[in-house]
């Protein structure tokens, strides 16, 4: 295999398995957020705010997979 | 110093380079400030024109959420600069969804560049030192060794978790949006009608998201830094 197909191999398989991982913990996040709001409806707003707040952090887990992925994509000779 | 096509510098000024992405946000920046002058021209207390009923709307809503992070008086305080982040932020991620905008050279969203992003995380790194030094004087750097009993231990590792928002604040922001766009132009050359609609309709989601939580973090982060117990 030449140095490109396997970049690209590693790169998809490095980005689906963040992508796993994070789905997996927001699913859980999005999960216990609307569980609150049915139990309190009233603190709705506050809720989903902690939420998206706690979303953005996993979010960025797959997110320095993808940044990384392009950074040494820029570096293997062609 | 012509490279060939890679490189998509316009022109130079003194010897800077012009990027696309810089015109898109002088553009961005002359946008927001004429509409916000508008709205702002003629203040009145009961409002009568549109725009600044819808202003005040926005900015009433941006101090209610605020003050669910923090104190109304430091709200009132961050208020200018919060509202910045997230009018700036906001129009520059919706700049590269403007049909027709990859068609000009001189048009990308500036957030898809991490130079920008990392210039805006700079910005609320400095706010929040600033703002805890400020609010509580040196006794703010208190917060770096707190259980003293452990501070050769804590020293460091609040030093890299200081360091290491801006950091993630800029990638995420950056990421999110090249990331779309990439998506985007990928979609676009294997199906180009109708299946792109469905991640630019996304794409209208995260812009608005990531601004918003470009936003709240850094009000977060300036709590942090500036409130002296809890809130």
């Amino acid at each position: 295999m030449s140095g490109i197909a396997l970049f690209a191999s590693a790169a998809v398989i490095a980005i689906a398995a963040a992508a796993i991982g994070s789905a997996h913990a927001q699913g859980k996040t999005a999960q216990a957020a609307i569980d609150a709001t049915w139990r309190q409806p009233e603190r709705a707003g506050n809720i989903f705010v902690m939420m998206l707040l706690a979303l953005a952090f996993m979010e960025a887990l797959t997110l320095f997979v993808f940044a990384l992925v392009f950074v040494l994509a820029g570096r293997i000779p062609a | 110093m012509e490279q060939g096509g890679t490189s998509d510098v316009l022109f130079r000024v003194f010897g800077l380079e012009v990027t696309g992405a810089v015109t898109t946000m002088w553009a961005v920046m002359a946008l927001v400030i004429a509409v916000l002058w508008l709205a702002a021209r003629r203040i009145e207390r009961i409002p009568r024109s549109r725009a600044q009923s819808l202003v005040e709307i926005a900015i009433a809503g941006g101090e209610n959420l605020f003050s669910s992070v923090m104190s109304p008086r430091r709200t009132r305080q961050f208020l200018p600069l919060l509202g910045s982040f997230f009018a700036f932020i906001l129009v520059c991620n919706y700049s590269g969804l403007i049909p027709g905008a990859g068609e000009f050279r001189g048009f990308k969203p500036p957030t898809s560049h991490w130079g920008v992003t990392a210039g805006l995380a700079a910005i609320a790194f400095l706010a929040t030192q600033y703002a805890g030094i400020r609010s509580k004087g040196l006794r703010y750097f208190r917060h770096f060794v707190e259980p003293l009993f452990l501070a050769p231990l804590m020293l460091p590792l609040s030093m890299i978790e200081e360091l290491v928002r801006p950091f993630s604040l800029s990638l995420r922001l950056f990421a999110n949006i090249f990331g779309g766009e990439t998506v985007l132009l990928a979609l676009l050359l294997v199906i180009p009608y109708f299946l792109p609609i469905t991640v630019l309709v996304l794409e209208l989601i995260f812009g608005f998201v990531q601004a918003f939580i470009f936003t709240l973090l850094t009000a977060v982060y300036l709590a942090g830094a500036s409130e002296t117990q809890g809130h």
